[in-house]
């Protein structure tokens, strides 16, 4: 058994090994995957609970995965922010020694939530000029597109 | 409605977050699905040489107790059950794992387990062993719940591989 602990380099690896295999487009393709399949938690809670939805998911994710950030929610504007001081799994990656992470591991937080929250009527931006430090930021907006 | 805001430092809380057995269970269906069962094993292999090579240059150098310590780290940050045991000669490990923590949340998370999530204990754990004087087999597997028996032992080959 691979340890949950021990889930970012494991996924950092597939991550290069389908580029090899498959190029960029492969990659693409698992992340789609895993934003139809893997992220149905965060699907549900925003359907039912709108943007609190969001507060919902991460408050669960970002505590359990020990990361360093401040979430805010403001119901009344339609706005979820997270201000990640220290990601974990970057960080993880950043640290590990040996092992060379996968250049472009952060984009897939680009592509899985935003495939989950655009449909359902958010916006979605990530801030990801800091991710070589393991800090990022992003906002999720209620659309005001119809 | 007032804002909410939430602040955590990394200390704050303890890193396990199961649901990444989901993950990479789904990954791993994903994978035989579109590339193949050698796929998956490739990529665990290769996952196993990159990200445990500390480890399996102690298992080489300081033998199967390193591994047990490995398999005693796992199980404790995880929970499960899990017996480990390591002979007096120090030339035999029997790991035995009565409920996998990995499958056991899954089931209860409602995660797809991999046809081949196996291989993330047999593949891997073969992987460990390469290069070093031992070998490993998967005695007992049970798919459902995860339970399983594995050996380690000096290689009958003899020698490194």
């Amino acid at each position: 058994m691979i340890p949950c602990t021990d889930f970012i380099p494991a996924y950092s690896e597939l991550f290069k090994y389908l580029e090899q295999t498959g190029g960029k487009q492969a990659v693409t393709r698992l992340w789609e995957f895993l934003a139809d399949t893997y992220l149905d938690d965060l699907r549900g809670l925003v359907a039912e609970h709108g943007i609190r939805g969001c507060w919902l998911y991460w408050t669960r994710a970002l505590n359990e995965e020990a990361a360093d950030f401040t979430i805010e929610l403001d119901e009344e504007a339609g706005e979820f922010r997270i201000e990640m001081h220290r990601c974990p799994s970057k960080g993880m990656l950043i640290e590990c020694p040996g092992m060379e992470p996968y250049p472009d591991y952060c984009l897939h937080c680009d592509l899985l939530y935003r495939r989950v929250l655009e449909p359902l009527g958010y916006e979605y931006t990530i801030d990801l000029s800091q991710c070589d430090e393991a800090r990022c930021s992003v906002v999720v907006r209620r659309s005001v597109r119809p | 409605m007032p804002k909410r805001v939430m602040t955590r430092r990394a200390s704050d809380n303890k890193y396990l977050h199961k649901d990444f057995h989901g993950a990479l269970s789904l990954a791993i269906d994903y994978l035989d699905r579109n590339y193949g069962e050698e796929a998956v094993r490739s990529y665990l292999r290769q996952f196993t040489r990159s990200y445990y090579s500390e480890l399996i240059k102690q298992i080489a150098e300081r033998g199967l107790i390193a591994l047990a310590e490995h398999f005693r780290q796992i199980y404790e940050i995880e929970g499960g059950s899990a017996s480990i045991r390591l002979s007096d000669t120090g030339d035999e490990l029997f790991v035995e794992v009565e409920q996998c923590p990995a499958v056991a949340h899954m089931r209860r998370r409602g995660f797809k387990i991999a046809r081949l999530f196996v291989e993330t204990t047999k593949t891997v754990d073969e992987t460990l062993c390469e290069g070093t004087p031992f070998e490993c087999d998967l005695l007992e597997y049970d798919p459902d719940t995860g339970r399983s028996r594995e050996r380690f032992r000096r290689s009958r080959r003899g020698g490194h591989e």
